[in-house]
């Protein structure tokens, strides 16, 4: 996980943001120095609602900024995904995803890992930027453990987006961490000669198959009204006078 | 503190119990309703919907009810009152995202308009059968605060109430109502702003670095900060310490859930309300709530033109359960009768408390209706009548149950 | 007055075979398209030739979720956006059965969407049959995913503020090898259309339009379910194979009707299959 926090730092710090107004509502665990390093307000909630609980978070101070840690985006929480990204709820949204690659008989293929992943060998996993963006989200993006400059960059550009943006992040499973020492030179190896960066790529065409490399950068990258703001309009024009509109709309972005 | 009075619809209504409900968490306070339409709830997330920009607050209609409750939590923890609604199979989706609310020690109020159950049960109609899932719902141990209110009115002040107690203890609080009185209506008189007395936040007024999310204060419960105040939070539904960091030694996870449990416990006292009639020297005490202690009124009436010596004993908070009032109740009451829409869930609170000295008598409903008041009359008088003690709760047989069961009728469609 | 007696021989109704006679008349109000849809179905389970006694329906909570209590099949009326779970695990238990899922936007895309997009992924060999009438009509009218911007529903009440999904692309982008929308206008194609997705491995998302005469077309002013059908009549639009991208569906917009996906992938048992066989085990 280190080098993910290291990206999350850089990330956080180069998009101007004063970290007391990040909310990071997360399922993946991070550990209370991480956090105390970052400077953000961290919720460990339940399984898949990191975007539930995110939307939650917004809508009643529409100030902060939310980023969304799900490690399970697509099995339990696939459905608030695919919501949030209909409603451009204003949340980015850090998919940590670890499927793991490993050599079968010289062949790659995707294999079953940790155990709430939904990928299995007779399985095809989700191509989420593609799933995102058709959905509504307006950043997608992906990368892989090794591209820490890209994924800081990415974090810092998501957390001004206006909108549901979603980066997704490849990395080695738990062991990888572990140091069990030969995957760990593997992996890294992997990545490095598997991965292709291709920016602005369709995300139609980035699915992980075995056959292929995986595809990283940053997809998509449009804007559409946030939801705060279509809400507004639409009971403004509705209420006319007896409405104030909600909220800040342009909360957070000055930091 | 009062409520602010663009919360506050004042005046003289006819309305239903759900819309009263709607209108009560406005006038709370309540700036974040996320919901999911649940037959027989849906009229109050309606009535929010309705009124909501008139406190700058918003009604969302989430994908789920288990969207809908962790929104809730999350809109809590940005500092607002929040609520959601829903009925029995919503109540089942929620339960997990309840329980971490009761481990954070998140204030927000939860409605549930019972219906008949289980599953999908019988939508349209009433039913009570959710009591002691409203008590260990979901997994761990915890305490919590219900209540159960019996008319519209009711429900409009007990739901101000629900959140003033959410805020007082830190902790989440149900309001256990039915369909009968959720979609019953009634007068509601909704008084001006100033004589509404609404609880706010015990926020931590300290520097950020000082602040220990889970310190009790004397009564033990914690001051709450939000998100986005710099107090670099870290919140956790793992067993923690004060500053809610987890640890997994014995230790520790023995002071957080201990708390937790004492928090209510503690505060019973405060807490649970209760409407008491002619228990003083009564033979039968009836022990009810909700819409079967508004029908039991009608059959103590009837017990009490036969001569029978009959208290009513209404249970307005169920949870914490009055045991040191049904304790002392059984020492001068020869038996208990417990009408509920179930068959049987408080009764064998009851029972628990009475500890052998009273006989207790459940008049059951297997829902979708409310009881006859002949039965709980003819309960009464049978319970006035058994001399011997009685082993463990005893069921009368109601009308309904001889008819459909023994006179062997065919059931209409 | 008394009824008057008939003579004739019991007369049989052509459909009499598939539904189940003892629960008609049913629920559905006058003006709705739910029935319509049924009757397609009907008439598509014939065309095809189908074992009656090998298909299962599933439905969920909600107006459409009433089908499989109206249909002599195999019938299952589940739990509230649990329909395809169930049918997943009739597929997978029970591979040689046909299975049909019969409910409506809100059971399968809001409560049900994850369940809806996994299957798609999955590839699971199943029809879904998706009745949108932009509202959640049983509950009493509230807003669904479907409900386009600025349509009244009674939990909007200043009019919707969220986009709404576009079915066949989220269906789509989820990986269903066939795709269709028709309305109920269109009894002829969307019978077609089950048949063709009856006969198809795989996931089918077959989207029917339907008017709600008693709550979205009620709360919007639009006329009942026969100026629902005209308004269908004159705003529709036949687009085989059209992007699915370009099928969103404004408030009272043209509508694009057609198949617009079909195509192939292996089935989620026949990839279980080939998997167990590459382990040696016998199944």
């Amino acid at each position: 996980m280190n080098p993910l926090v290291t990206a999350f730092k850089k990330g956080f710090e180069r998009s101007g943001i004063k970290p007391s107004r990040i909310s990071m509502p997360s399922d993946v665990l991070f550990e209370p120095e991480v956090v105390k390093d970052l400077g953000v307000d961290y919720f460990h909630v339940t399984r898949g609602r990191a975007i539930a609980f995110g939307t939650g978070l917004k809508l009643a101070n529409p100030a902060l900024r939310v980023v969304a840690v799900a490690g399970d985006l697509m099995t339990i929480g696939g459905n608030h995904f695919v919501h949030g990204g209909r409603r451009n709820m204003e949340v980015l949204v850090i998919c940590i995803n670890n499927y793991v690659y490993r050599k079968i008989a010289g062949k790659t293929a995707p294999l079953v890992t940790v155990k709430f992943s939904p990928y299995s060998t007779f399985e095809e996993p989700f191509n989420i930027p593609h799933l995102g963006n058709s959905c509504g989200a307006i950043y997608t993006a992906r990368w892989t453990a090794l591209h820490i400059e890209e994924l800081a960059e990415s974090i810092a550009h998501g957390l001004t987006k206006r909108g549901l943006a979603v980066i997704e992040v490849l990395v080695p499973g738990p062991d990888y961490y572990n140091g069990i020492g030969t995957w760990r030179d593997e992996l890294v190896k992997f990545y490095h000669e598997n991965s292709e960066k291709r920016d602005g790529e369709m995300p139609r065409n980035v699915g992980i198959t075995g056959e292929s490399k995986i595809i990283v950068g940053e997809f998509t990258d449009k804007e559409m009204p946030p939801f705060i703001d279509t809400y507004n309009k639409q009971l403004s024009a509705v209420l006319k006078d007896k409405f104030t509109p909600y909220g800040q709309t342009n909360g957070g972005q000055n930091g | 503190m009062n409520a602010n009075p663009r919360d506050v619809l004042s005046g003289t209504h006819y309305i239903d119990g759900d819309v009263a409900s709607g209108f009560g968490a406005l006038a709370a306070g309540c700036k974040f309703i996320a919901g999911y339409p649940i037959t027989p709830s849906t009229e109050a997330a309606e009535a929010f919907a309705r009124v909501a920009y008139k406190g700058n607050a918003m009604f969302i209609q989430m994908e789920d009810e288990l969207a809908s409750v962790s929104a809730v939590v999350g809109a809590v923890w940005s500092g607002v009152k929040s609520m959601t609604i829903t009925s029995g199979p919503g109540y089942s989706l929620m339960m997990e995202t309840f329980g971490f609310a009761a481990m954070l020690e998140t204030p927000m109020v939860l409605l549930n308009i019972q219906r008949g159950g289980p599953s999908t049960g019988v939508p349209t109609k009433t039913g009570q059968a959710d009591i002691m899932q409203s008590r260990w719902g979901s997994h761990g141990d915890y305490e919590i605060i219900a209540f159960a209110p019996e008319s519209p009115q009711e429900l409009f002040d007990y739901t101000v109430k629900a959140f003033n107690l959410a805020e007082r203890y830190r902790c989440p609080v149900m309001i256990m109502s039915d369909e009968c009185v959720g979609h019953m209506t009634e007068k509601v008189v909704i008084p001006a702003a100033d004589r509404i007395e609404i609880e706010p936040r015990r926020f931590f007024k300290g520097q950020p670095g000082q602040y220990s999310p889970f310190k009790p204060d004397d009564d033990l419960v914690p001051p709450m900060a939000k998100a986005g105040d710099g107090y670099n939070l870290y919140i956790s539904g793992r067993a923690h310490n004060d500053q809610g960091m987890p640890y997994t030694n014995e230790e520790f996870k023995l002071r957080c859930i201990r708390r937790l449990v004492d928090k209510i416990k503690k505060n019973k006292e405060k807490i649970i309300e209760l409407r008491e009639e002619n228990t003083k020297d009564a033979e039968v005490v009836v022990v009810a709530y909700g819409i079967s202690s508004r029908v039991a009124v009608r059959g103590i009436e009837l017990a009490r033109e036969k001569g029978i010596k009959v208290g009513q004993l209404r249970l307005v908070t169920i949870w914490p359960f009055p045991d040191e009032r049904i304790a002392e109740l059984s020492q001068t009451a020869k038996a208990f009768v417990v009408p509920e829409i179930n068959y049987g869930q408080i009764a064998f609170e009851v029972d628990r408390c009475a500890h052998g000295r009273s006989n207790v008598v459940l008049v059951p409903h297997g829902g979708a209706g409310v009881h006859n008041p002949d039965d709980i009359c003819d309960a009464i008088e049978y319970a006035v009548k058994h001399k011997e003690p009685l082993e463990g709760v005893h069921e009368y047989k109601t009308r309904l149950e001889r008819k459909v069961f023994e006179e062997k009728m065919r059931i209409a469609e | 007055m008394e009824a008057v007696k008939t003579t004739a021989a019991h007369e049989i109704h052509p459909m009499e075979n598939v539904l189940r006679m003892d629960r008609i008349p049913h629920i559905w109000c006058p003006g709705c398209g739910i029935g319509i849809a049924v009757t397609a179905f009907a008439a598509a389970l014939e065309k095809a030739n189908i074992d009656l006694n090998k298909v299962a329906i599933v439905s969920g909570i909600g107006c459409t979720g009433r089908v499989a209590g109206y249909v002599k099949l195999d019938s299952f009326h589940t739990t509230h956006g649990r329909a395809i779970a169930f049918a997943t695990g009739i597929k997978v238990a029970s591979p040689d059965m046909k299975v049909v899922v019969f409910s409506g936007d809100g059971d399968l895309i809001a409560i049900g969407g994850n369940h809806f997009i996994h299957a798609a992924r999955r590839n699971i060999d199943m029809l879904v049959v998706c009745v949108n009438n932009f509202i959640y009509a049983m509950t009493g009218g509230q807003v669904a995913p479907t409900t386009p911007l600025a349509a009244y529903a009674t939990t909007c009440p200043f009019g919707c503020v969220e986009p709404p999904f576009n079915i066949p692309y989220l269906a789509d982008s989820s990986g269903a090898v066939y795709v269709a929308r028709w309305t109920a206008l269109h009894v002829r194609r969307l019978t077609n259309s089950f048949v063709e997705a009856l006969n198809k491995k795989g996931l089918s998302v077959v989207e029917v339009i339907s008017p709600c005469a008693q709550y979205y077309s009620r709360i919007n002013r639009l006329g009942d379910g026969l100026d629902m059908m005209r308004f269908y009549h004159d705003n529709s639009e036949i687009r085989h194979g059209e992007d699915t991208k370009n099928l969103d569906i404004g408030f009272q917009q043209k509508i694009i009707m057609g198949k617009f996906v079909d195509r192939e992938r292996p089935s989620y048992t026949d990839r279980y299959q080939d998997w167990l066989k590459q382990r040696k085990v016998g199944m």
